[in-house]
């Protein structure tokens, strides 16, 4: 179902490059929400487009990107003309036409407008942040949408023509039963969009959900979250949809490339306040903060914080702990000529051990965690660390 | 000051009857504290204390009271603890004492430590002023506390003084009769300087510092002082008054309580109990100073981290100088590494031990599972103590193991007697005999093994007696019994350090409710683990540990790799703070939570 082997089946030549833009805009805060983004003022917008150019000017770019992601924020919050703009930095530093190219949008920030010139620059694929159809929920979450807005939204982007379109959807949301998840599942179904996205509330620091939680007002539930899991992964796969990552579903040729190439630890740049980079030996996130992101600019530099090396021993580490949230899993051999210095005998062990608690199997080299397995990732990456804790 | 307008008296009673709160009010009355500084429970200074709303260690305070006779006493007050297992801390402030105030809850009446207590102070010949306190409360019941004084304690009515340490009833009363009642300061024309040290704590600028009571001369800073047990002799740096911060002064004299700091600065060097004079003319006898007590339970203490094991080495050896009731001594576990065999006078002693270690020393341990002193026969006539369940020899070569009994008097109502009986017979004791106290209350004097009573045995009398049943024992003989030692073994290891004696017939049942009361505080693993107990390589009982059902970040996208691994880290972090046996992470108040969720 997919045509992309691993890459690290493929050792030869460079990784596949990515190229991640963070648009820092939202009209308002999700209550959920922890991702670096402000108000759009006029200022703002301006700085940003500027800041934008000046960085990918900056990079050393040694190959032409093969993936664009524009995320944020809300990249839907820029006016058709500043689209234009940003997607023209990207075209000039790309070096041609990427091979999938993806943006999010806010439901109701999609006009026949803005889709426009997202399709003349060259956009194939568009992920709507849905995040539920009922006004309740949408409500809990702080969301400025309605089900009307999602569904003209979706009819737009569908009559635009773009090749692939992803529907993002939140569950375990305080006072979310099974029930409504399932209709939440079901509504998104009946759209046949090409992915679908669906992310367990998670309760991040300095969130207004966080505070709730602090103060008790609401609790998660581990066991209410897995059957919220389960009952995702059993209905997208009946639905045919494939998961291919833990959050992650979509049907034959539509998996997120962009995403894919991240958790197999290839390269990506990225540009705008609090994106982060895997590029030439280094992991960094910029600043999050536009202001000070600009000011470095503007001094030459890329605000870039929080460096590390990426040595064998990261990358090897990391390979496991991301590519095993992965369906297609990790080709150990594969894997073992690339860095041959990881401890493999311990990770041998892992997986043996993985594979024996039925977490893991494995086949033709490659481990691939089971359902009860993905739905303890961190955990499994957790013992990935201790193995290589000792190194 | 005269040594006639001294006086020295403690308090005490059952737990909870209200020593500290009573004494809150004679710190008030007698202005030691302003009212600004005062709070609840104020002797209760340790954390711990303030937290559990019980009183741990004694608390000595210097109190000046201007009596109705026109003349200002020196008051020397000892609030002391009621809980059974802190009763070695009754007994050394009973010995600096010339009096003690006895209370009785006026709604509880005489319970079994007011006895226990009232018979310790009797032996030291202290005069005892009977105070029937909380009488504020609506279910109080004077007239039977009064008559239970009188049957139980021959205690004379009249002297009985009615109080209520809450709404301030009865302190003038109180202040009153301890100068008119307790005795002026005894011994105090002995012909040489002897003092009496009753307590010690470890100061991290000073050293060791004495609590003392002066019982005739004088001390003061610069005097060269001598332990007449040792002979050691040392500078007196400073002394000092509890007021009731330690305060210095220029010299304690004859009945005072205070404070000596020397030039002594290792932990073992001073004992509690010993007696100080001065290095030029010593004095030629000691006083009585202490029976050496005998710790009833003991567990292994282990560092949760290797290289923390010199910190645990400190932390004890300064605890043992503030707690002299604990001992300890090394060992070494092969799940646990290096750590300290320990013995405890009680559940609670040894759960406030593993507190104040990880509190005030700052380091976090791990216990093993609570053990009393077994005494073993080997074939070829030798017996030895064990008080590890590691080191039971092979069962083949034992010929008998005896284990330790007591003598409890259990106090409750008439309604309940079938109750306890029955209990009593589950522990495997017998009632030797009952004794009316009153109309309603009888007393049980019961033999149990000691093993038996250290887990629930108080905790379940409570409940069947619905508060009203209390117990005090007395350790008795050791006496032959038909012991096995199971093990626990956890994803198939035998772990040393859960290892358990047991009595046969108990064994399965015993088992079965440790694993799986372990297994669910095992906190959830990703694997299946089981515990299982074992005697001899059979397996006689299991419990499964809950398998984590989901623990998986939603979003992991380029931004979120470098967080995601600081979660991870975080999580490592987490894990460190409780012990790895095996695979598993055991977290290390583990047995303290298996013994306290039985009720
Ligand atoms: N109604 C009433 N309650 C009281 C009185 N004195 C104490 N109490 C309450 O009884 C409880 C125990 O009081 P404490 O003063 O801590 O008793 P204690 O005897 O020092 O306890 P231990 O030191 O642990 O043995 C607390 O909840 C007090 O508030 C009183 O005179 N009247
Ligand atoms: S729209 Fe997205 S980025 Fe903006 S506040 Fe909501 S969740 Fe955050
Ligand atoms: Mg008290």
């Amino acid at each position: 179902m997919l045509e992309l082997a691993p890459a690290q089946a493929k050792a030869q030549g460079p990784p596949p490059l990515g190229l991640y833009m963070h648009v820092p805009f939202c009209a308002n805060t999700c209550d959920y929400c922890a991702f670096y983004q402000t108000q759009p003022t006029a200022e703002a917008v301006r700085g940003f487009l500027a800041g934008a150019a000046r960085e990918a000017a900056l990079v050393e770019w040694n190959r032409p990107v093969d993936t664009v992601f524009w995320g944020g924020g809300t990249p839907g919050m820029l006016a058709p003309r500043a689209l234009a703009e940003l997607g023209e930095i990207v075209r000039r530093q790309g070096g041609g036409d990427p091979r999938e190219w993806s943006v999010e949008l806010a439901p109701a920030s999609v006009t026949p407008q803005r889709l426009a010139v997202l399709k003349d620059l060259g956009v194939t694929r568009i992920s709507l942040g849905v995040q539920s159809f009922q006004p309740a929920l949408l409500e809990a979450l702080g969301r400025q949408h309605t089900r009307p807005q999602v569904l003209q939204a979706y009819a737009r982007v569908r009559a635009a023509g773009f090749a692939s379109v992803n529907l993002d959807l939140i569950f375990a949301i305080p006072g979310q039963t099974l029930a409504a998840w399932q209709a939440d599942l079901a509504a998104a179904l009946e759209l046949q969009s090409d992915h679908l996205s669906t992310y367990c509330l998670t309760f991040e620091e300095d969130t207004a959900l966080f505070v709730k939680l602090a103060q008790g007002r609401v609790r998660p539930d581990a066991e209410a979250e897995a059957a919220f899991y389960t009952a995702a992964w059993e209905r997208l796969e009946a639905a045919g949809y494939a998961q291919y990552e833990i959050s992650n579903f979509a049907r034959a040729g539509h998996a997120c490339l962009h995403n894919m190439n991240t958790w197999r630890m290839a390269e990506w740049v990225g540009l705008g306040p609090s994106a982060a980079s895997q590029y030439a030996g280094w992991r960094s996130s910029n600043v999050a903060d536009l202001d000070r992101w600009r000011a470095e600019l503007a001094a030459g530099r890329r605000a870039r914080t929080d460096p590390v090396e990426l040595t064998p021993r990261v990358l090897a580490e990391d390979s496991l702990i991301f590519g095993l949230r992965m369906n297609e899993g990790v080709a150990l051999p594969a894997l073992r000529a690339r860095f041959p210095e990881a401890p493999w005998e311990k990770v041998e062990a892992l997986a043996g051990r993985l594979t024996h608690e039925g977490l893991a199997v494995s086949e033709g080299g490659a481990l691939r965690l089971t359902l009860r397995g993905r739905l303890l990732a961190d955990a499994v990456g957790g013992q990935v660390m201790e193995a290589f804790e000792s190194v | 000051m005269d040594v006639s307008l001294k006086r020295n008296f403690c308090i005490i009673a059952h737990v909870d009857h209200g020593k500290t709160t009573l004494s809150d009010r004679l710190l008030e009355s007698t202005h030691t504290v302003t009212q600004r500084e005062m709070k609840d429970q104020m002797l209760d200074s340790m954390d711990l204390e303030k937290e559990r709303g019980i009183t741990i260690k004694m608390h000595p305070v210097t109190m000046s009271y201007p009596a109705k006779d026109g003349k200002t006493y020196q008051l020397n007050l000892m609030d002391t603890p009621g809980h059974v297992d802190f009763s070695y801390e009754v007994s050394r402030s009973l010995a600096a004492c010339e009096g003690a105030l006895l209370l009785v809850d006026a709604a509880q009446g005489v319970e079994a430590q007011t006895v226990a207590n009232a018979h310790l102070a009797f032996a030291q010949k202290l005069k005892v002023i009977p105070v029937i306190n909380k009488i504020d409360l609506p279910s109080a019941n004077l007239e039977l506390c009064t008559r239970q004084l009188e049957d139980i304690l021959t205690i004379p009515a009249e002297e009985v003084i009615l109080a209520s340490g809450k709404s301030g009833i009865g302190i003038s009363d109180i202040l009153e009769a301890i100068v008119a009642r307790v005795p002026p300061p005894r011994w105090a024309d002995h012909a040489g300087t002897r003092i009496l040290v009753f307590d010690s704590k470890y100061d991290a600028y000073r050293g060791v510092i004495a609590y003392v009571r002066v019982f005739s001369g004088t001390i003061k800073a610069g005097d060269m002082m001598m332990l007449m047990s040792t002979g050691q002799k040392a500078e007196v740096k400073e002394v000092g008054a509890f007021h009731p911060k330690m305060e210095p002064c220029d010299d304690l004299g004859a009945g005072d309580v205070g404070y000596i700091v020397s030039t002594i600065k290792a932990t073992g060097d001073i004992k509690i109990g010993d007696t100080i004079t001065h290095a030029i003319r010593p004095a030629t006898e000691m006083l009585p100073g202490y029976k050496e007590v005998h710790p009833m339970v003991y567990c292994g203490l282990y560092p949760l981290e290797t290289q923390d094991y010199e910190k645990l080495k400190s932390a004890v050896a300064r605890l043992r100088l503030n707690d002299s009731a604990f001992v300890f001594q090394p060992e070494t576990s092969v799940a646990l590494g290096f750590g300290f065999r320990c013995g405890f006078l009680g559940l609670l002693h040894m759960e406030i031990i593993q507190e104040r270690i990880r509190r005030e020393h700052d380091v976090d341990i791990i216990s093993t599972y609570p053990s009393v002193v077994y005494k073993v026969k080997v074939h070829g006539g030798e017996t030895f103590e064990v008080d590890n369940p590691v080191n039971l020899p092979d069962p083949s070569s034992i010929q008998a193991i005896y284990e330790p009994t007591i003598t409890a008097s259990i106090h409750i109502p008439n309604t309940c007697l079938g109750d306890v009986l029955s209990l009593v017979m589950e522990k495997r004791g017998t009632c030797e005999h009952t004794t009316t106290l009153d109309t309603t209350r009888v007393m049980l004097t019961c033999l149990l093994p000691l093993n038996e009573i250290l887990v629930d045995f108080n905790d379940r009398l409570k409940s069947m007696t619905r508060g009203y049943g209390s117990m005090d024992y007395e350790l008795g003989e050791y006496r032959e019994s038909d012991l096995v030692r199971m093990d626990i073994l956890v994803n198939g290891e035998p772990v040393d350090a859960f290892a358990g004696i047991v009595h046969r017939s108990k064994a399965e049942g015993q088992g079965r409710s440790l694993c799986e009361r372990l297994a669910e505080i095992i906190p959830p693993q990703m694997f299946k683990i089981a515990v299982q107990a074992a005697i001899g390589g059979k397996i006689i009982a299991r419990g499964n540990v809950r398998e984590m059902r989901k623990d998986v970040t939603a979003k992991c996208y380029g931004g979120d790799i470098s967080r995601k691994r600081k979660l991870l880290d975080k999580q490592k972090e987490g894990k460190k703070k409780m012990k790895q046996i095996g695979r598993v992470s055991i977290p290390p108040d583990a047995f303290i939570q298996v013994l306290k969720n039985n009720s």
